[in-house]
């Protein structure tokens, strides 16, 4: 008798868990996903259109993802355009109106973060691919990921308040998480996460740790990247902004001419004198772009080509959003230690 | 503090009491021990008591205390306390400058459509005696089937062509509804592509779709030119349903089936108006039949092959009325008119691999198609030949292409293309005779250049047999083409 309960158990437990109603998300990038889901814990399920792997300024609008869309109860997008080559495809095709634009399932994440590079004058194509609401790259700053982590919990207390609680729970123990990535735990426990970003903010961290006599306490990512503050890095798109800004570093200038436009020889020629008259020693790039332009400068200059996921599966490493930003930091700070 | 003084009264009390009691009655000494027993144990119920109320106090306290904002307790430090939200919302407030009410441009762009326009412009040269577009319009079995003869339409010549400039404006209506409209701009004037309301909230996976558009059975007809990998379109679409392909006014009913496989089946009801398929005279001669004149279903199955493969299959059929009027002596006047059916069917099939790379770097795009036609004509009059009316002609053609392109650099791309009409061809004539003709081929290879996302460059090398009057044409074209996009393009479906 018990060979016998014991799978048709296991069916009856599969069938409670598919009836207790599992909210379905789908993000279009890993990076929102991974931040939805440490958001959602266990009450969604939750999905990615683009993988870490890929350009999302580029994607075939293939059906598979159309029918993620027309499950979805909620649909995150990065937004400021750059998911514009292929969304509307997919929410036209999902005959779900509640996830179109300015639906209750839609959520731009984009509304509530930091941004920069927002254009100040007239954008024409003649400047490359610009965005006229600003450098869509924003997950890379950790703040704008706490920030993004947020506003998913403020709409999830909307469309699902039943598990309000849990939702705040949730956010509460992922702002910590990174929070404590970011600052170290002992700092995070003595300051508190919010007052730390506060001051951060205001760009006064070192000044108040020094004052508090709290620098030696100060760990995590901030502390990684602290030695390589003001260093001067190059990358191949102009989507490193936001971490370069969060973290110190300054980005001298691009492989591409123009943002979306393959580097030229003459620019290229421009780079190289760039990065010898700066003792410039990291070309940052993602692993989606050819490597030939970048190992081209690296091998007339001392500059070394660093390869970096930029998305949450990117690479084996970046398993979600926290681990990610580990990565990044990792790849950049020993880029600059091994030499 | 009360409660405190209270106890150790209590039990100082306790302590001295039993000495002194003791010492003054030896006799009762068992009774009062028993006495002060119960005493001790009645003060120690109190005492648990007042322990436990302390408690409870002490709880409420320091829940009033977590109430309090921690700042107040360090008072000295509040007015540098950096508060994070508000931080966050002054950064987050737009410049002055972009304060809504000040900036109109953005203000407008919000309610106006988006608007693009594509310029499609290209060099051509053929080797052909009267031009590529005369040897299409002879080909055996396809040619001389015009509605109405001296049809003409913008030949492609040797030298420069401007086929269009393509014009859209589309937007949301409404949270019902959205629509677009898309002139083409040719020199010889402006043709309306597609002017389509579409609804966007329609339940169980229905979608409506009304207006004049082009019909979406096959992946080539649903695509405009500009989207396809190629400069024209193959062999059998161009030859059954002409330049514009099937585009008529009408509706569309789709369906996206509630299956785990993507799978759409929509209805289409046209005018029918299409000069080759479904063409409409009515006059004196034959039947006026009001529209909706065609029939079109068709169904699309997109099974899920993981990673970064897509995969989608495509079935149709068509069918409608068609009318035909000729001048069978040349002599400039119609003489003879005949009434019947039309039909098609047909598959397609694609494939794409859609790689890491960026700028479609590795990406692959395989597609074919096959496609047979038959029309069923009755003559109606006969000027000439009166003997034949009330007899039936019977055209049936058939064709396939084979197409696939491949991302060979970042931004570059090569294709081939195989296409071959008339595998079946052949009429039979209203005079009782049978007639079968020879098919046609084309070979097509292409390189084109996506120099951004909004410019390509395309180098395209045909070569052709036709099959003209029993003899094969041998024509090769050459093709330089130049297209451009302004403005907010629309995402292309897969």
């Amino acid at each position: 008798m018990k060979f016998v309960s014991f799978p048709l158990l296991m069916l009856a437990f599969a069938a409670g868990a598919v009836a207790e109603e599992e909210l379905n998300i789908v993000a279009t990038t890993s990076d929102l996903a991974s931040i939805a889901q440490s958001v959602a814990g266990s009450h969604a399920v939750v999905r990615n259109v683009c993988k870490g792997d890929r350009d999302p300024h580029f994607l075939q609008a293939k059906p598979g993802y159309i029918m993620m869309a027309r499950d979805a109860d909620l649909w995150i997008r990065v937004g400021m355009e750059l998911e514009i080559g292929w969304e509307p495809a997919i929410l036209d095709g999902a005959r779900n109106s509640a996830i179109r634009e300015n639906g209750p399932g839609h959520l731009d994440a984009s509304q509530s973060v930091l941004r920069l590079e927002v254009p100040a004058q007239r954008v024409t194509r003649a400047m490359g691919d610009v965005h006229a609401q600003g450098n869509p790259h924003y997950w890379l700053d950790p703040l704008n990921g706490r920030i993004v982590a947020k506003a998913i919990a403020g709409r999830l207390e909307q469309i699902d308040p039943f598990n309000a609680a849990s939702y705040r729970a949730n956010l509460a123990q992922f702002q910590k998480a990174l929070d404590e990535r970011m600052f170290g735990t002992e700092l995070v426990s003595q300051i508190g996460g919010d007052k730390l970003w506060a001051i951060e903010l205001k760009g006064s961290l070192g000044e108040f740790l020094e004052k508090g006599n709290l620098a030696g306490k100060l760990g995590g990512w901030a502390a990684a990247v602290k030695p390589l503050r003001a260093q001067k890095i190059v990358t191949y798109h102009k989507s490193w902004v936001y971490f370069a800004n969060r973290f110190g570093l300054a980005i001298d200038c691009e492989l591409e001419p123009k943002p979306g436009i393959p580097p030229s020889p003459s620019h290229l020629a421009r780079v190289i004198e760039r990065i010898n008259g700066g003792g410039i020693r990291v070309i940052l790039l993602e692993p989606f772009y050819s490597r030939k332009a970048a190992d081209f400068v690296a091998g007339k200059t001392s500059a070394t080509t660093v390869v970096c996921p930029n998305s949450v599966g990117g690479n084996d490493s970046a398993t979600d959003y926290l681990s990610l930003i580990d990565t990044i930091v990792d790849r950049v700070s020993k880029a600059f230690t091994e030499r | 503090m009360k409660l405190s003084l209270l106890l150790t009264c209590a039990f100082i009390c306790l302590l001295l009491a039993p000495a002194s009691r003791a010492a003054e009655e030896p006799a009762d000494a068992q009774a009062l021990r028993n006495e002060i027993d119960a005493l001790r144990q009645q003060l120690e119920a109190q005492k648990r008591d007042y322990d436990a109320r302390l408690q409870l106090l002490r709880q409420a306290l320091d829940k009033l205390a977590a109430q309090q904002p921690v700042r107040h307790q360090l008072p000295e430090e509040a007015p540098a306390e950096p508060d994070l939200e508000a931080l966050l919302q002054q950064l987050q407030q737009p410049p002055e400058e972009h304060r809504p009410g000040i900036d109109w441009g953005r203000a407008f762009q919000s309610f106006n459509p988006d608007i693009s326009v594509i310029i499609d412009t290209f060099y051509h040269h053929d080797d052909s005696e009267e031009g590529i577009s005369h040897v299409l319009g002879g080909i055996d079995g396809f040619g001389h089937s015009h509605g109405h003869e001296g049809h003409h339409h913008a030949e492609t010549e040797n030298g420069f062509n401007l086929r269009h400039l393509e014009l859209y404006l589309g937007a949301e209506v409404d949270p019902y509804f959205k629509a677009w409209a898309i002139p083409a701009i040719s020199e010889e004037g402006a043709e309306l592509e597609e002017a389509v309301i579409q609804t966007t909230g329609l339940p169980y996976g229905l979608q409506v779709k009304a207006g004049k558009f082009f019909s979406e059975f096959c992946r080539v007809n649903a695509q405009h030119s500009h989207e396809w990998d190629f400069v024209d379109a193959p062999l059998i679409n161009q030859l059954v349903f002409g330049d514009h392909g099937l585009n008529d006014k009408g509706v569309q009913l789709s369906w996206l089936a509630p299956t785990d496989v993507p799978l759409t089946l929509a209805l289409e009801a046209f005018q029918g108006d299409n000069e080759t398929m479904f063409s409409h005279v009515g006059g004196d001669e034959l039947p006026d039949r009001s529209g909706p004149r065609v029939l079109v279903q068709w169904l699309k199955l997109a099974p899920e092959i993981g990673g970064n493969h897509g995969i989608q299959f495509g079935g149709f059929h068509g069918s409608g009325v068609h009318q035909e009027a000729h001048d069978g002596d040349g002599d400039g006047v119609e003489d003879h008119w005949l009434d019947g059916t039309s039909l098609f069917w047909g598959g397609d099939v694609v494939y794409k691999y859609d790689s890491p790379a960026a700028h479609e770097q590795g990406d692959v795009v395989l597609q074919g198609e096959y496609l047979s036609r038959r029309r069923d004509l009755n003559v109606e009059n006969h000027a000439l030949a009166p003997a034949v009316i009330g007899n039936n002609r019977v055209d049936q053609q058939d064709g396939i292409y084979l197409q696939g392109t491949y991302g060979f650099l970042p931004r570059w791309r090569a294709g081939a293309r195989w296409d071959l009409a008339g595998i079946t061809n052949k009429q039979k004539l209203p005079d009782g005779t049978a007639e079968s003709f020879d098919d046609s081929n084309r070979y097509t290879g292409m390189i084109d250049w996506t120099l951004t996302e909004f410019s390509r460059l395309r180098f395209q090398v045909s070569q052709g047999r036709y099959a003209a009057e029993g003899e094969k044409d041998k024509v090769t074209q050459f093709f330089l083409q130049l297209m451009v996009s302004l403005g907010s393009h629309g995402a292309h479906k897969f």
